[in-house]
Order: structure tokens, then C-alpha cells, then sequence
């Protein structure tokens, strides 16, 4: 009678013991992998960590950089400052035209990432002639250059409220001089930001 | 060979035999070229306290507003034979021909009279007709010694008004842009010149004055608030203020006949249209219609047509439409770039500025087309004409001399000359009504 009860009890421990026995075995085959995976996933966290951290230091370094490249400019006898920067840059036309030159959609479409980047930031589009051409009909030249820009980068996603536009016609020059050189410079569109 | 000999028979039996009523015509002005009339101007006589000086000044005045005239040529007494160059004063009509040797055809002899404590100027003057030996017309003038150039211009004008049955436009003034410092600013000067007064100090870009209809206020564009908007001021440079402001241009302005309208160049819609305004800025209305580009709108002397700048057919060309912006028509067909179109106070012509060989030169045109004539040549660029009240002077910018000045001219070209003597950098002129 006790010999059965006993075969019994080592019986059950030996189900016990495999039962406990069996996952213990899982683990130890499962283990490797399993560290692989979090391991691997740690790595891509840390990756995905250091990545957003260079990011993040790329975008304060950017930010720092178009922040230092903000230059004050008051033009004498118009009221107001403005800020310009050398990363919002300048596109230019051909002569008695207004379309933006395929040569320049380039530009247009990194001064559009800077604005995305900055959704604060509203801009004035100036638009100028060269001094060829009588006064008064540039300043309705220097109009369309300017709006002209202006629809592109509202074609981009800019919002309206953010860009206003100024016709100077050759009223105000980038080079004063008379030759080819200078007027191809003058033939433009200036991005300036205004001052909040 | 006949006709040769009958010719100058012919032309003094004309002077003779048209009767010797007010306003002979002697001059067809509206020819396209005329010979000058030989006018001599015999010393002035200086009555009761009147220093020498101011009646020499008033010769000068007055002999300079004859020859800018363009009418005469005129004899200045100090080249006359010494036995005349004393003779002052107003002579008797019977010694009218000691002064026939001297070629002239009309005698202007005067006096000016200032009383002791006094600062009244009295002005008188005659003319005579060398020809025939007769009287033709005395004034006096009264003012005060501070109106002398205002008084001496009554008398130019005067003396015109005999000779071409026209009065003369000396009393007016035109207004310009002129540079100064970094910027623009708006001046206007006496048609002689003299007296340039700034209206605008703010060194800022002042463009395309314009005078109203009465002559007191002068409108004008200015970028002060960083945007071309119009501003509106009296000719004594008091109430300066915005009058119109909508976003893009508002330049090039011009006042209807009546002064209750301006149109002008706008470009709300994100180009340049042309636009009627009340005088007072307010209901915009666009008149312009289509895809291309507006400018320089200047009404016709009867209210009822604008004449204007389009490049609809692919250039800058001249317009004309009705005032509600309807009917219009083209009227430059020569040249790719026609530009500042001003109607003449006549009615009768346009002027504008076309590029011919890539130089800016000022033509006039028939409103109806035809009758091309060119006025500028080999004379740098020549842009922005516009007219005298008279229809006979025509002002506009000029770089003949390397800088940009004003210059007046006559109508039929004839005659030009630099407005001031300043440096340089004036651009836009504007002629100012008659005041008188």
C-alpha cells in the first residue's frame, strides 16, 4: 500500500518536475534569440535616439545658423525694419519678363523648406527691374516679378498670409552700374523677412 | 521766277492789309515749323524812386520769358546801335521810326514806378507795330514788390496773347521728381525756371506727381510706409496725407477734368491694372480688363476718354478707352516700346515716348492715328512728355547732357531747352493749370 502511494508521489514529482522541467528547457533554448531581438531593438532605439539627437542638434544648429545670418535692414525713408538672410536668397528674370527660369525653381524650393521650417516667419517679396525701360511701366513690371514668386511658393503650400509683395521698378537698384552685369543683377525678386 | 519776286510783296501786303483790330494773328503756332518774330525790347525807364536794379531785373525777367516763348527773337537793347541803346521809356507813336533800321517788327518799351516808402510796384509797358507805325496795346500792372516775377509773367503772357492770339503759360509751374540723398523727392519751379520749391522732405521715393485741376494740391506716390500708396498735398507743402493704400500700386496718378476723379495704376489682383478712384481715394474700380500689364492712365481734356499703357498685344503700346474702361483701341502701331502717353489740352494729339534704337525719344500722334511726328533725336533718352494748358509747350526728361533733367520744348519741337540749372536727377515732370 505505502509502495503505491510512493510510486504515486514519485509519479506526480516527476510530471512536476518535467512540467517545470519543460519551460525551464524553453527558456534557456529561447534565450539567445531573445536577447539578439532587445538587444538589436536597444540598438535601434539608441540609433533612433542618437539620431533624433543629431537631428535636434542639427535643427538648433540651423536655427542658430539662420538666426545669425538675420541681418537688420532699414532702408532710409521707408518705414520699418526688416531681416534678411543670406539663406532666403534671391531668384532673377530675363529681360522684360516675369516667369521664374527654370534655373531658379532650385531656389525657390529651398527658400519654400526654410519657410516650412519656420511657420512664424512672414516674408515680403520685392519685385525690381533693371534701369532700362521708363519709370513708370517697370514699377507694373516689378509688380508682376514679385507676384509671380509669390504664386510659386503658394503653389509649394506656403499659406497667402505669409507673403506680401512691394514693386520697387527700378526704383531701387542692387548695382548701380550700366552694363549687361548690373542689370542682369537688378532683374529680381528679393525675399525679405518682416519683422514681427 | 515771278513768284520769287512777288513773294515778299505778298507777305508785307498781309501784314498790312489785315486790319489792325486786338489779337492780330502773326504766328500760326499750330504750323509745324514757324519763323520767330524779331521783337525789340528798348531800355525800361525807371519812374519816381525805382532803383535801376530792380527795373533792370524786370527787362531780364521779362526778355527771357519772350525768348522762352519761342516766338520771338528777341533784341535786347544792349545790342542795339548806341544812338538807341539810351532811348528809355515809352516812345510817342511818331518816333516809331527811328527804331525801323533796327529790323524788328514789334517795339515792347515800358517803366517801372516805386514810390519813396513804398512797396507797391507799378509795372506799364507798350507795344508797338514797327511795321505799320502804330500803337498796338498799353498795361499797367500794380503789385506788391514781392509779386515782381508773378507781374513781369502777366506781361509776357500779355504780349503772347497779341502776337499769336494766345495767352501765354508764363505764370505756370512744373513739378518734378528730383534726386536727393538716397532718394526721391517732389519739386515744382516757375516755367521760367526760377523759384523751385520742395514740396516732399522725407527722403524717401516720391514718384509721379500730379497737379489737381485747380492747381492747389499735388498728388503723388510715395513708399514711406513700404508700399507705393498715394498721398495728397498742398501746393504750399501743408495737409500731407494718404489718401490711397490698397496693397500693391498705387501710382501714376491723373485727375479727371472735373477734379472729382483719379485714375491710376493699381495692383490689388497681383498685377498692374488701371483703376478710377473718387478723389478722396475711396471706390476702386478696375477699368482695364484681360491679361496684360496697365500703366501711365492720363485722362483726355474732356473727361471723357483715358489714354494709357498696355502690353496685352506683347509690347508696351498706347491705348485709348472710354472712361467706364470700354471701347478700346490701339494707336501705336510703330515700334516695340511706346510708353507715358499725355493728351494734349487741345485734344487734338497724344504725346508719348517710344524707343527707337534703343534710346527713348517723345513723339506726337493724332488721337485718331495718324500724323506720326518724332521731336527727339540723337539726344540720350527722352521719356515722360507732357503738356502745357496751352497745348503748345511740351516738358519731359532728357539725358542729352549725361544726367537726367527736365527740359521744355514746343509742341512742334522746336526750341528746347533745360528747365533749371540744377545737377541733375529730375525726372517725371508735371504741368501745372493756369492759376490766373
Amino acid at each position: 500500500m505505502i509502495r503505491k502511494s510512493l510510486s504515486i508521489m514519485i509519479l506526480v514529482l516527476c510530471i512536476g518536475l518535467m512540467i517545470t522541467g519543460c519551460p525551464k528547457k524553453t527558456v534557456i533554448t529561447e534565450e539567445p534569440s531573445a536577447k539578439k531581438e532587445d538587444a538589436s531593438r536597444l540598438e535601434a532605439e539608441r540609433a533612433r535616439e542618437e539620431k533624433s539627437r543629431e537631428e535636434k542638434s542639427k535643427d538648433d544648429q540651423a536655427a542658430k545658423e539662420f538666426e545669425k545670418s538675420l541681418v537688420a535692414k532699414k532702408y532710409p525713408g521707408i518705414e520699418g525694419e526688416v531681416l534678411e538672410s543670406k539663406l532666403l536668397k534671391d531668384i532673377y528674370f530675363d529681360f522684360d519678363n516675369y516667369d521664374i527660369r527654370p534655373q531658379d525653381v532650385g531656389i525657390v524650393k529651398e527658400n519654400t523648406t526654410l519657410l516650412m521650417k519656420y511657420p512664424n516667419v512672414k516674408i515680403q517679396i520685392e519685385g525690381h527691374c533693371d534701369e532700362r525701360g521708363t519709370v513708370e511701366y517697370n514699377l507694373a513690371l516689378g509688380e508682376r516679378r514679385a507676384n509671380s514668386a509669390k504664386k510659386y511658393l503658394l503653389s509649394l503650400g506656403i499659406s497667402a498670409d505669409r507673403i506680401s509683395t512691394i514693386s520697387y521698378g527700378k526704383e531701387r537698384p542692387f548695382d548701380p552700374g550700366q552694363n549687361e552685369e548690373a542689370w542682369a543683377k537688378n532683374r529680381r525678386a528679393h525675399f525679405v523677412i518682416l519683422s514681427k | 521766277m515771278m513768284l520769287k519776286r512777288f513773294l515778299p510783296f505778298v507777305l508785307l501786303l498781309f501784314f498790312i492789309s489785315v486790319p489792325s483790330a486786338e489779337a492780330r494773328v502773326y504766328l500760326d503756332i499750330n504750323a509745324p515749323t514757324f519763323v520767330q518774330i524779331p521783337i525789340v525790347l528798348s531800355k525800361w525807364k525807371s519812374v519816381n524812386k525805382t532803383p535801376p536794379t530792380l527795373t533792370a531785373k524786370v527787362y531780364e525777367i521779362l526778355a527771357n520769358d519772350l525768348t522762352l516763348s519761342g516766338f520771338f527773337k528777341v533784341m535786347d537793347y544792349h545790342h542795339l546801335l548806341p544812338s538807341l541803346q539810351g532811348k528809355e521809356g515809352i516812345p510817342g507813336t511818331i518816333f516809331l521810326q527811328d527804331w525801323m533800321p533796327v529790323g524788328g517788327e514789334i517795339l515792347l518799351a515800358g517803366e517801372a514806378s516805386l514810390e519813396a516808402e513804398s512797396t507797391t510796384l507799378k509795372l506799364t509797358f507798350h507795344l508797338f507795330d514797327l511795321v505799320e507805325q502804330k500803337h498796338l496795346v498799353g498795361k499797367e500792372y500794380e503789385s506788391h514788390l514781392q509779386n515782381l516775377r508773378f507781374m513781369v509773367h502777366r506781361m509776357a503772357d500779355e504780349v503772347v496773347l497779341q502776337v499769336t492770339g494766345e495767352k501765354g503759360v508764363h505764370n505756370t509751374k512744373i513739378a518734378y521728381a528730383g534726386l536727393q540723398g538716397g532718394g526721391k523727392e517732389i519739386f515744382f519751379a516757375d516755367f521760367d525756371g526760377a523759384n523751385i520749391k520742395q514740396l516732399t522732405q522725407n527722403q524717401s521715393i516720391n514718384l509721379s506727381p500730379a497737379w489737381s485741376p485747380d492747381g492747389k494740391k499735388i498728388a503723388f506716390t510715395s513708399y514711406l510706409k513700404r508700399n507705393p500708396d498715394l498721398y495728397l498735398v498742398d501746393t504750399d507743402g501743408k495737409n500731407l496725407h494718404r489718401f490711397s493704400s490698397y496693397p500693391g500700386l498705387n501710382v501714376s496718378p491723373s485727375w479727371s477734368p472735373d477734379g472729382k476723379q483719379i485714375t491710376l495704376m493699381m495692383g490689388m489682383e497681383g498685377k498692374s491694372d488701371i483703376y478710377l478712384i473718387d478723389a478722396n481715394g475711396n471706390n476702386p474700380k478696375k477699368l482695364t480688363k484681360g491679361h496684360g500689364n496697365e500703366a501711365s492712365p492720363r485722362w483726355s481734356p474732356d473727361g471723357q476718354s483715358v489714354t494709357f499703357v498696355s502690353d496685352r498685344s506683347g509690347t508696351p503700346q498706347i491705348y485709348i478707352m472710354a472712361r467706364d474702361g470700354s471701347n478700346v483701341r490701339r494707336l501705336t502701331y510703330e515700334g516695340n516700346y511706346n510708353t507715358n502717353p499725355s493728351w494734349s489740352p487741345k485734344g487734338d494729339r497724344i504725346a508719348f515716348c517710344g524707343r527707337v534704337g534703343g534710346r527713348f525719344n517723345t513723339f506726337t500722334i493724332g488721337v485718331d492715328g495718324s500724323g506720326l511726328r518724332r521731336l527727339t533725336s540723337n539726344s540720350g533718352d527722352n521719356e515722360s512728355p507732357c503738356w502745357s494748358p496751352d497745348g503748345r509747350y511740351i516738358a519731359f526728361s532728357s539725358t542729352r547732357t549725361g544726367v537726367s533733367k527736365i527740359y521744355v520744348m514746343n509742341a512742334n519741337g522746336f526750341n528746347q531747352r533745360a528747365l533749371t540749372t540744377s545737377k541733375g536727377g529730375e525726372s517725371s515732370p508735371a504741368w501745372s493749370p493756369r492759376f490766373d
